[in-house]
């Protein structure tokens, strides 16, 4: 019989120091598999994180293939044993990172089979997120001591994880406006300081185009809001793949959108513009048993030819170019005029 | 009418039987893995084994532990094997999934707990 030591307790503070310390998904895994060989013998120790799903083991490195193998299909079993959708190995986002795990200099038999192993799930009120796996070339290898350290460090791991995936999804939510996955307001105005600031300091241009769905009332008035939804939907999806990756496009409220081109002189960001009013004008929105052609109107303002002194002037001159769009006829582009 | 009484009687004594083996199972393996595993590892086990054994539907299970006191009205109007065959499902489910995550560690520590009980039970529906 096995007994549990001071040193095995101070081995296992330190494990749950090491993983709950840790801010991102990656840095609680690979506490988890640094730190693991100071308690336990193992040939591979693996995490199976169901988001993506994504499978970290952390392996002796004279560890052969075939093992690997066998651990990842063990896995999976347990884990569909559990009650989960099986994951098929090809779906998996397998990473295998090999080291010395153990104190001996033990080099693991070519042929060696998985003889045993400790699987249990990461639980969090209820609900499955992964599970984590000991494993080893030697038989009769785990015991109840380390069954009840490798519980205490699944729980450590599964809070802390699942405190990840809540922080992710609250800064998301914090970011990214829920109907169309634009950039929101509030993410857009601190991109809009720090884009600004950057562009008045070094002189370089900074565009912005400012973009407004014509007769959007109709559309509401005519398919209900989930009609509406649907073309705020789709031209949001147009704009965000007219534009470069390091633009910004942000539902800037209702059926108003902007886009801010960092670096872009006047000239091209017309021609954008121009490019971007054609293909909603060429789209045809699906809206069940009808289809219908939408136009938009866009208003463009430029640092430095429009002389502007801070980001709210470059706002707000863009919006006036908007309201002449608007008041010229709709469906057109206009560059601010001072 | 005799016959029946005894019947209810000897489903007591079962269901009695099977109540506090289920908990000294609870006791014994929350203190190795936890109760949120084990939690879920009663409920997945109930869900398949209540698919033959309605009356184990009403075992209710979280992590404060287990509520027996609607699985045992249940299963004071069943025939005793019944009862007996229902639990002894159970047990070999949980038994199952025990080994499946951590081979012999688990049931190792139960069996010496849980065979005398099962035993037990087949002595007294024998006997009937």
């Amino acid at each position: 019989m096995e007994f549990i030591t001071f040193k095995d307790l101070n081995k296992l503070r330190s494990i749950i120091n090491a993983i709950s310390t840790s801010v991102e998904v990656k840095g609680i895994i690979e506490s988890a598999g640094t730190t693991l060989p100071s308690l336990f013998d193992f040939s591979v120790f693996g995490v199976l994180w169901k988001e993506g799903p994504m499978l970290s083991l952390f392996q002796e490195e004279s560890c052969p293939p075939a093992f690997t193998q066998e651990v990842v299909k063990n896995m999976l079993k347990v884990f569909s044993i559990l009650g989960e959708e099986p994951i098929e190995v090809e779906r998996v986002n397998l990473q295998v990172e090999k080291g010395k795990l153990r104190n001996k200099q033990k080099v693991m038999d070519p042929q060696a089979s998985l003889k045993s192993h400790l699987t249990l799930p990461l639980v969090i009120e209820g609900e499955i997120i992964g599970c984590i796996s000991l494993n080893s070339d030697q038989a009769n290898m785990y015991n109840v001591p380390r069954l009840q350290f490798f519980s205490v460090l699944g729980y450590q791991m599964a809070a802390s994880l699942k405190h990840i995936q809540r922080f992710s999804t609250v800064k998301k939510e914090a970011i990214y406006d829920t109907l169309t996955n634009l950039f929101n307001r509030r993410h857009f105005e601190e991109r809009l300081s720090a884009e600004s600031q950057k562009a008045f300091e070094s002189e370089s241009n900074l565009s912005m185009i400012m973009v407004d769905i014509d007769h959007f009332k109709k559309v509401n008035d005519t398919f209900g809001h989930d009609g509406g939804d649907k073309v705020l939907r789709e031209i949001a999806s147009l704009l965000k793949n007219s534009v470069r990756k390091h633009d910004t496009v942000a539902r800037y409220g209702g059926e108003e959108f902007v886009l801010l081109l960092p670096g872009a002189p006047l000239d091209p960001t017309n021609m954008v513009a121009e490019r971007i009013r054609r293909l909603v004008e060429n789209t045809t929105f699906d809206m069940g048993q009808t289809q219908i052609h939408i136009t938009i109107s866009l208003g463009i303002s430029n640092f430095p030819i429009h002389r502007m002194k801070s980001k709210e002037e470059l706002v707000k001159m863009a919006d006036l170019a908007l309201y002449e769009a608007k008041r010229g006829g709709r469906n057109r582009v206009c560059i601010f005029k001072g | 009418m005799k016959e029946g009484r005894e019947e209810k009687f000897s489903s007591d004594l079962i269901s009695d039987l099977y109540v506090n083996l289920l908990k000294e199972i609870w006791e014994s393996v929350s203190a190795l893995i936890g109760e949120a595993i084990l939690t879920l590892l009663f409920n997945l086990a109930i869900r398949k084994i209540g698919e033959r054994y309605s009356f184990l539907n009403s075992l209710r299970v979280s992590e404060e532990g287990l509520a027996l006191e609607e699985v045992k009205k249940g299963c004071r109007n069943l025939p005793p094997a019944e009862i007996h065959r229902g639990f002894q499902s159970l047990i070999n489910q949980l038994s199952h999934l025990f080994s499946e995550l951590t081979e012999g560690v688990i049931t190792k520590e139960l069996l010496p707990r849980v065979l005398p009980k099962v035993r037990e039970a087949e002595r007294m529906v024998s006997k009937k």
